[in-house]
């Protein structure tokens, strides 16, 4: 099982390389959605990024602003998935 | 001295002077048309939808109905009755040159349908185009804090639906694909204008053109855009005093696009168009989100996540309204 920071950075280095932002802009806590850094292509893009990366897949019951809103949320996400 | 305006209510649109207003509409239309783009009459594609078939009413009335061109533009996925619509349609506003333009063979020579059908064929592997019926369409609630995505609904002969979220491969190929449609009807619209020294009526309505509910160079390639500051809830009206047929006004907005049955609702606007509406012109005017809830007998944290909802939808649709960067 991989260890929550090697997750935690995967996330962020996809989030940040995807959108040409700032690292320093996209704290573990930055809302990801409600700041403009992922619209609603950038959501489906990032539920490609979990699936080809953790081999997780997202049901529709769990597209809900808990699961994705921040870095944390998305981490908190997956380990609930692994 | 800072002006007054209306409190929020449910009356906020409707249109009170509405002679005045289609006339002023009118008269844009012969001036946009006539000195603007210099051209001689207008050619616009009828579907049997309420925004085509006003959009045809004003051009009606503004040119004359000899200097109008309507073409409905069927494809295989058209509904039946939106070609008996659009005739009766033209017949009430006396335009009598209509022509049935059917693209379904520009759309196979494109791969339009193969191209939607491969990559849906890869979400529902037991999908089969030649009985099966299939759309997409956004699944959650408007008020949902999370940018909405798209599902594919596939509905078996036997009633049974199969519904999967679409990864973005195959939900970027379904619409390049169904773009086609769209995108064929403008060459199409243009070869009769351009033989005619006609302009081209673009029908999209003020939801379409902000929320971005169109095709770039698709219905979104037109010369003028009669009713594009227009509200839905204006646009039935605007029908109701031109007199555009009850069946039509009666109809349920589809998107005529997919094989199955798909409303404007389900594909794209999460809410009914009477309550978006008001929503947007809240969003717009600044109205409080508790101002508007109270109204809309809904939570101001539902107005306020609607209201985000709108802001995603304007942004992420930038991209449509832009002209060429250069």
């Amino acid at each position: 099982m991989q260890k929550e920071t090697d997750i935690k950075t995967k996330v962020k280095n996809y989030i940040i390389e995807s959108t040409f932002d700032d690292v320093e802009k996209i704290k573990d806590d930055t809302l990801i959605f409600e700041e403009g850094i992922l619209d609603s292509m950038g959501l489906l893009f990032l539920i490609e990024f979990l699936q080809e990366e953790f081999n997780l897949t997202t049901n529709d019951e769990e597209l809900v602003v808990e699961n994705f809103q921040s870095i944390n949320s998305i981490l908190s996400f997956i380990e609930s998935k692994m | 001295m800072k002006a007054t305006r209306k409190p929020f209510s449910k009356d906020i649109l409707h249109i009170e002077n509405i002679e005045t207003v289609c006339n002023e509409i009118i008269a844009k239309l012969k001036n946009d048309v006539g000195r603007k783009l210099q051209r001689r009459g207008a050619v616009i594609g009828i579907s049997g939808g309420i925004d085509s078939s006003v959009c045809m009413a004003l051009s009606a009335k503004a040119f004359g109905p000899k200097k109008v061109t309507a073409i409905m533009l069927p494809e295989q996925d058209s509904s039946d009755d939106s070609r008996l619509l659009a005739e009766k349609l033209a017949a009430k506003f006396d335009v009598t040159d209509t022509l049935i333009e059917d693209i379904t063979k520009a759309l196979e020579g494109f791969g339009c349908y193969k191209r939607r059908d491969d990559a849906i064929g890869r979400v529902i592997t037991n999908f089969d185009p030649t009985v099966d019926k299939a759309k997409i369409e956004i699944k959650q609630d408007a008020a949902s804090n999370l940018p909405p995505v798209f599902s594919v609904t596939v509905i078996k002969p036997n009633g049974d639906i199969v519904s999967k979220l679409l990864p973005v491969k195959e939900y970027l190929q379904i619409v390049a694909s169904t773009n086609f449609k769209q995108r064929s009807r403008m060459s199409m619209l243009y070869y009769h204008a351009e033989r005619l020294h006609y302009a081209v009526i673009g029908t999209p309505n003020k939801h379409e053109v902000e929320q971005g509910f169109f095709v770039k160079h698709g219905d979104g390639g037109a010369d003028v855009m009669p009713i594009g500051h227009l509200y839905k809830t204006q646009v039935y009206q605007l029908a109701s005093y031109l007199g555009v047929p009850q069946d039509i006004i009666d109809r349920t907005p589809t998107t005529d696009t997919y094989t199955a049955e798909q409303t404007q609702e389900d594909f794209f606007y999460q809410m009914p168009f009477e309550q978006m509406d008001l929503i947007w012109y809240g969003w717009e005017n600044d109205y409080p989100a508790v101002e508007v809830a109270n109204v809309m007998n809904k939570t101001t944290q539902d107005i306020e996540n609607i209201y985000k909802n709108f802001e995603r939808k304007r942004k992420t649709t930038e991209y449509l309204r832009m002209r060429p960067i250069f």
